[in-house]
């Protein structure tokens, strides 16, 4: 998965009209919420095999901050 | 009284025959457009015929059980085709009679396929704010039989308990973005695939006390579901099924 491939499939796991990019700022979105965070762990997990947890998404600033935490 | 405005539009699932045609033609009567989804173009158009408001009763021939990972892009393309849904009533299933010692796990599967797996992932394509408008409503027809099951429904029991519960869990997500979800249990129903079974419903009909239910028994109750006036009711099961346990 690519960088534009990960902002698209981002904007399915939000269901968020906006459009995405890396430097979007996640509470700006009103789609970021405590579900939000949970398909964004399962998300992770199922397509790059990395675990997180809830306190990773506390210093996520960024769509970007994800990104990284993807290895993209 | 509840009644629906034409840009008010409603999915109404298994819409060629039984249950999903009388919820189609009642959401029709009461206002609502209906899209129409079916795997028999035949009675799809039959059906239409029967609408109070032909010109707003669409019909989209589709097996639902065809590639059900795909089915949110479906949805997605009614969408642009129709534009926002109010709604969604999930009335396609498949009934089965076979006791446990010839089950088979590929045929359970495809039970579970159309009973199960379709209707998680079209409200999974439904319960998308770009798709559905805000008090958007999801009703889907499970059964009795995931209560309480007769001999020969270990496996259609099971795939409609499996709904019901789900349901609950799906409410809970959608809740904050005013999306409801219920389903409806009904019992035996007079409805072609039932009548089409000999003496079956004659021998069922001293199970209940006010007689064998008609669609409109239940169509009723989904059209309540969907509508406004339910605004505070969603994670439910409701058994319609005459007190017959």
């Amino acid at each position: 998965m690519n960088q534009n491939e990960f902002l698209s499939a981002m904007e399915d796991v939000l269901q968020t009209e906006d459009t995405l990019s890396m430097d979007t700022i996640l509470e700006d979105l009103v789609e970021w919420d405590s579900l939000s965070v949970m398909a964004t762990m399962a998300f992770l997990d199922k397509n790059f095999g990395i675990k997180t947890t809830m306190s990773d998404y506390k210093t996520m600033k960024t769509i970007g901050d994800i990104a990284k935490k993807a290895g993209l | 009284m509840i009644s629906f405005t034409s840009d008010q539009r409603f999915i109404v699932t298994g819409a060629s025959s039984g249950i999903g045609e009388g919820v189609a033609l009642l959401l029709n009567e009461l206002g609502a457009d209906v899209i129409g989804i079916g795997r028999n173009i035949e009675r799809l158009l039959s059906m239409r015929e029967k609408a109070k408001y032909p010109e707003h009763m669409y019909i989209e021939q589709k097996d639902l059980s065809d590639d059900i990972e795909s089915l949110p892009l479906y949805i997605k393309s009614l969408k642009e085709k129709y534009g926002k849904f109010q709604g969604m009533a999930y009335c396609a299933g498949k009934a089965m009679r076979q006791p446990v010692k010839i089950w088979d796990v590929n045929e359970a599967k495809e039970y579970f396929d159309i009973n199960y797996f379709a209707p998680i992932s079209m409200l999974k394509g439904f319960c998308d704010k770009r798709i559905c408008n805000h008090g958007s409503s999801c009703v889907l027809i499970s059964s009795a039989s995931a209560l309480l099951a007769d001999k020969g429904h270990t496996i259609y029991a099971g795939s409609k308990a499996a709904l019901s519960a789900s349901v609950r869990s799906i409410a809970k997500e959608y809740a904050p973005y005013s999306i409801r979800a219920n389903c409806i249990l009904p019992t035996v129903i007079k409805t072609p695939m039932t009548s089409s079974r000999g003496d079956y419903l004659e021998e069922q009909s001293a199970k209940y006390p006010l007689g064998i239910g008609e669609v409109s028994d239940v169509a009723n109750l989904v059209a309540f579901l969907l509508s406004e006036k339910a605004r505070w009711i969603t994670a439910q099961n409701y058994v319609v099924d005459c007190g017959s346990f």
